[in-house]
């Protein structure tokens, strides 16, 4: 009994899936606060935009590629779209037309991120994490240098009301999210650019021998992933109804480690949009039960540091079984 | 009797490369190993480098067995083993690269420090031995591909060996370097050191040799030893055997006349240096020649994959601009990669995923380019079960379980879902069993029938004579020969694809 | 023609390091008076020793095709475990002794699980980058820790006329590159990082020689460290931060190469970190606002990046075109 068990959960994909009920259900038992309404908004607003920047990632890391860049991406849409939307700097357009041009420049500022990431990582042939760490760098001093590390108040009301307003009783975050998990479930497993994504991930060479554009295709990735980035920043900048240059700084480790313990592949290739959900639900879970037993930020970084360390063990073990003797 | 082989025989999987081969070697003598390119010769040397180990048979070393653990193990018997691609840093300098498993050492202070000035006047003997005339701390980056050669001789001579192997060793030099290294060897001859001497190049191999082997197929045929009467005919007969004649399946049909590819004086040097030549409709174009000649080399510079310096392409008799993989699969040209394990199979993936992967965008809609997967699917499957693949399932089995041949078929029923015009096959049969090479010849006749054309690049003789309507013969990086079907003739060609041409010396 | 062009690319690209140091500081030596004092300059030199001695650990990670993004924490924790050993009232000896231990130590966790587990070492530094920048927040508990009097004169303190820390740079500098050039180890490190496999083919230790380059480079990591708080006096909770990209900058900007088997600790690492600790300084003689600061830097790195990546590309290129005759 136990054997078949123990042989389900490793053949299933879903193992991640159940480790987190797991978890809720001791953390619900054992952690006063854990298992109440409140505490259950909480993780789904936390757990929201988390999955957009995620899927983004996954897109890329599936290309054998990485994208270090994010959290900058977000902090560079945040202040560039509120300071088109603020009612300080008097741009004055009304309410609703600028939070549409505020969204639009958001994701338009994502987008060049992607491109110029891709751009570098393809045809100038840098290493993609050189050239994501780089950018991070840039473009998070560049947030800081536009606002002179001042947050961006007075954002109108139809933008603030993102985060709160539903859409036939679901909230608008979790309408976003859905939607974005299902844009990356149709184009990685229906479309011809999504067969591309997983074959220059497995063989870059096998992948342009058989015709594949494989610069268009990690190019295209990147820009997904920083429209996906901009897209969390829409909904943070939401909640917090601020723009601000520092935002998202601390969100990277729970984006790489999301993606890793849900088990895409470090090598590229290998990796699910339902995986990388169950990740996201891991550590999200993980975070918010670690605070509510009162530990302080800096603890639970050091636990964040050493899951994905375990994570990364677990990946490589996944791939190469003989490296566990 | 410095080396003796007995019954030596290796299988990698289902393939057997060496059927029993036994042979000896005395000191002070040259012994040389001839055969075509897939006799078995490189693998004999690995197994005496201690890189492979022999499936059964056994060696004596000085009348003691002789099983090497590993490269180094052989090494320090005093085997020293000097293959073609070159084992150097090029990051490192010339007397680096010589010692840096070993280098001389003094003590400063407790602390040992490489002897430098002792190392250089080593290196500068070494290098005196074999005639390369260059400074020591020069790095081996800024040093030609004859220099690169004659150093990783020396490097082989600082061990002290007792036995050499030399596996190609002229394949970069000129004639006049060539003739240096044939003196070392006769000085090394002279000092009892036994050697295995290993070359297309049977001119040489005569000259040198004291005793010779030819292989072929993974076996011993004959043994010449010097004035026992033999000339350069005998050993190529023995080398090309003549078994193999009924082996290729019939095709009956005839090119026809216009010009589908035409290639005007491609270039890349050093590798390619001018070649021209036309492939028909409905023709099988082979593509002779010596590892190095740049047969591959021409065929990646069409299909974009290396890129050339001059000439031009021409598609239907119209030039051709966008020179990459996308563009000619629309076009309808196919390229099967030599290395199917790198360049041709996404190992993880299915059979259907693998076959699928060229021909993607036919089976696409117009509209957000979605897949039809399931005409797709049935389409794979069905060009798969064409090439009679075994395998357990098409969709659930990673194309990295099953055998050589099988994964060859699947490269090839991945080309073949393209519906190519024309279909380039870089050594299609490399390392795979007689069965599956006659299926692979079987669906090229196939595709030739239907008024498509191929271009077989090939290492094998037999393989080009059984398939082709044309050969073309290549000699460093030029078309030294074309034969004709009605004047196909074995030492011919192997004749133009051996010889050195003396223009091309110096070069 | 094209020949022509293409070898005087590459010449620019061999010589960006001088070109690069000579067009920073002649730039500043123009738009200020100050900067070419020798006041200025010694300042300078004082300034960077930290950055290069961490540099020249981070040297040899990068001559295997490694890397280390933990040395900014390793730095962090450093301060810190020497901050609270002053604290308990050990002696100055014993603490900086402690820290080179604590240092080394950390090197060897990275290595452990790069070597044992085959982890892209990216992935492996990354997590310990978080851990111990975590476990230097718990240790300190997250506050600004002052020093003694007692660090401060070691930072200012000179023999022989000599800064104390110019001296250590000296010591680091010269045994770095009497390891890397008059050594056996030295010498196979580059072997390894041109091409590990067939260096593991030769007979050569790779696994030891991996080994050694991160004990090396979290011992300079430490002691890097040190020699920064010796400076400055004080461990803030941001100490350290970003070390790794200064670090891994200087030395690609002193010629070493991402990819591995290329680059060398003296005059490469050190005119590389005099270079970027030379921005620094002119850009505060020059009054530029501070905001600007990590944007140049990012952009500096980005194009330092940029040019060894053309540099491999032409290598790659042309070593084909070598090789295969």
């Amino acid at each position: 009994m136990i054997a078949q068990l123990k042989e389900h959960y490793q053949k299933s994909d879903n193992s991640i899936l159940y480790l987190c009920v797991l978890y809720y259900i001791v953390m619900s038992f054992i952690t006063p606060g854990f298992f109440s309404l409140g505490n259950n908004w909480n993780l789904l607003f936390n757990l929201m935009p988390l999955v957009i920047v995620s899927i983004g990632q996954t897109c890329v890391m599936l290309t054998g590629g990485i994208d270090l860049s994010i959290t900058s991406t977000i902090a560079l849409s945040s202040v560039v779209g509120a300071s088109f939307m603020s009612s300080d700097s008097g741009l004055g357009f009304n309410p609703s037309v600028s939070t549409f041009i505020g969204i639009g420049v958001m994701l338009v500022v994502g987008a060049a991120i992607g491109l110029v990431n891709g751009v570098a990582v393809t045809k100038l042939g840098m290493p993609a994490f050189m050239v994501t760490l780089t950018t991070m760098m840039f473009f998070s001093g560049f947030a800081v240098w536009l606002t002179e590390s001042q947050n961006i108040y007075n954002l109108p009301d139809s933008f603030l009301r993102i985060s709160s307003m539903s859409m036939r009783d679901v909230p608008i975050p979790v309408v976003a999210a859905l939607g974005v998990m299902l844009i990356a479930y149709f184009i990685l497993n229906t479309t011809v650019i999504g067969e591309w994504i997983y074959a220059v991930g497995l063989n870059v060479k096998v992948a342009r021998i058989s015709g594949v554009n494989v610069d268009g295709t990690i190019i295209s990735c990147y820009v997904f992933c920083g429209v996906c980035a901009a897209l969390g920043a829409v909904l943070y900048t939401s909640r917090l109804e601020t723009g601000s240059p520092i935002m998202g700084q601390n969100i990277l480790l729970d984006v790489i480690g999301a993606v890793v313990i849900g088990g895409t592949s470090l090598f590229g290739g290998k990796g699910k949009v339902k995986w990388t959900l169950f990740g996201v639900l891991f550590i999200s879970l993980l975070d918010n039960g670690l605070n509510l037993i009162g530990l302080s930020y800096f603890l639970i970084m050091i636990v964040k540091g050493l899951v994905i360390l375990f994570a990364a063990i677990l990946n490589v073990l996944k791939e190469r079984p003989s490296l566990a003797s | 009797m410095l080396l003796e082989l007995k019954e030596i025989k290796k299988s990698f999987g289902q393939v057997r490369v060496l059927k029993g081969v036994s042979f000896t070697l005395e000191a002070g003598k040259v012994l040389g190993l001839v055969g075509e390119n897939g006799a078995g010769k490189s693998t004999l040397m690995n197994i005496l480098g201690g890189i492979h180990k022999p499936s059964s048979g056994e060696v004596f070393l000085e009348g003691k067995a002789f099983a090497p653990q590993g490269p180094t193990v052989s090494l320090n018997s005093g085997i020293a083993l000097i293959h073609q691609e070159l084992n150097l840093f090029p990051n490192l300098t010339v007397f680096e690269n010589l010692f840096v498993k070993n280098f001389p050492r003094k003590s400063v202070a407790g602390i040992k420090l490489i002897d430098r000035r002792a190392a250089i006047f080593r290196a500068k003997e070494l290098l005196e031995q074999v005639g390369l005339d260059i400074e020591p701390d020069r790095i081996v980056e800024s040093l030609s591909p004859a220099q690169r050669q004659l150093l990783e001789i020396a490097k082989a001579l600082s061990s002290s060996p007792r036995i050499i192997i030399f596996d190609e060793p002229t394949t970069a030099l000129t004639r006049h370097e060539s003739r240096r290294l044939f003196s070392l060897i006769n000085d090394l001859r002279s000092n009892g050191i036994g050697m295995i001497y290993i070359s297309h190049n049977l001119e040489d191999v005569i000259s040198l040799s004291d005793d010779i082997a030819v292989l072929r197929d993974g076996e011993f045929i004959n043994g010449y030893t010097k004035g026992g009467g033999y000339s350069l005919g005998s050993i190529i007969r023995d080398m090309v055997g003549r078994d193999m004649d009924q082996f290729f399946p019939d095709r009956d049909n005839i090119p026809r006349t216009d010009h589908l590819l035409e290639v005007k004086n491609l270039g890349m040097a050093p590798i390619v240096n001018g070649v021209s030549f036309v492939a028909k409709k409905g023709e099988v174009l082979g593509f002779y020649g010596l590892v190095g000649a740049g047969r591959s080399e021409v065929a990646r510079c069409i299909y974009g994959l290396d890129s050339f310096e001059y000439g031009e392409v021409l598609w239907n008799g119209m030039r051709v601009k966008t020179l990459n993989p996308a563009a000619w699969i629309s076009r309808g040209v196919a390229f099967l990669t030599e290395d199917r394990r790198e360049e041709g199979l996404l190992l993880d993936q299915s059979i259907e995923k693998n076959v699928a992967l060229a021909s993607l965008g036919s089976f696409a809609s117009a509209f957000l380019r979605r897949i039809k997967r399931k005409d797709i699917n049935s389409a794979a499957k069905k060009k798969a079960e064409a090439t009679r693949v075994k395998c357990d399932s098409f969709d659930g089995q990673a194309t990295s379980t099953l055998s050589g041949g099988n994964q060859q078929k699947i490269v090839l029923a991945k080309w073949l879902l393209t519906d190519p015009k024309l279909l380039i096959l870089d050594e299609p049969t490399k390392g795979i069993d007689v069965g599956a090479k006659h299926d692979i010849y079987e669906l090229v006749n196939e595709l030739v029938g239907n008024g498509s054309s191929v271009l077989l690049i090939s290492s094998e003789l037999e393989e080009l004579l059984g398939m082709c309507d044309r050969i073309l013969v290549m000699n460093r990086g030029r078309i030294s020969a074309e034969f004709a079907k009605d004047v196909f003739n074995r030492e011919a060609i192997l004749e133009s694809a051996l010889h050195v041409m003396e223009e091309a010396i110096g070069a | 023609m094209k020949v022509i062009q293409a070898r005087s690319i590459r010449k620019v690209l061999d010589h960006s390091t001088l070109i690069l140091f000579a067009a920073i500081v002649i730039t500043f030596g123009f738009l200020s008076s100050q900067f070419f004092t020798f006041q200025n300059l010694s300042n300078i030199l004082i300034q960077s020793s930290s950055l290069a001695i961490i540099a020249t650990g981070m040297t040899f990670v990068l001559l295997t095709a490694g890397i280390d993004l933990s040395v900014g924490s390793t730095m962090f924790l450093a301060g810190v475990v020497s901050a609270k050993m002053v604290a308990w009232g050990s002696p100055l000896w014993l603490a900086c002794v402690t820290v080179l231990l604590v240092g080394t130590l950390y090197g060897l966790v990275n290595a452990f699980f790069i070597y044992r587990f085959k982890i892209i070492p990216f992935i492996v530094t990354l997590a310990t980058f978080y851990v111990g920048r975590g476990f230097g927040l718990f240790l300190s508990e997250t506050r600004a820790m002052n020093l003694p009097e007692g660090f401060l004169k070691i930072g200012s303190v000179s023999i022989l006329g000599i800064p104390f820390p110019v001296l250590v740079l000296g010591v680091v500098i010269l045994s770095a590159h009497l390891a890397l050039s008059k050594t056996q180890f030295g010498r196979q490190i580059y072997a390894v990082g041109n091409n590990a496999e067939k260096a593991r083919k030769a007979g050569m230790p790779v696994d030891r020689i991996l080994l050694s380059v991160y004990l090396i480079c979290g011992f300079c990591a430490a002691l890097g460290g040190l020699v920064a708080i010796a400076q400055l006096g004080a461990v803030s909770p941001t100490f350290g931060k970003q070390s790794e990209f200064m670090a891994i900058a200087a030395a690609i900007l002193g010629g070493t190469s991402l990819f591995g088997g290329k680059g060398n600790v003296f005059p490469g690492t050190l005119i590389g970190a005099v270079t970027i600790q030379s921005i620094q300084n002119g850009l505060v003689i020059v009054n530029a606002n501070p905001y600007l600061y990590p944007l140049i830097t990012g952009a500096v790195i980005f194009l330092i990046v940029l040019i060894d990546s053309l540099r491999h590309m032409q290598e790659v290129k042309s070593r084909r075109l070598g090789a295969s005759f």
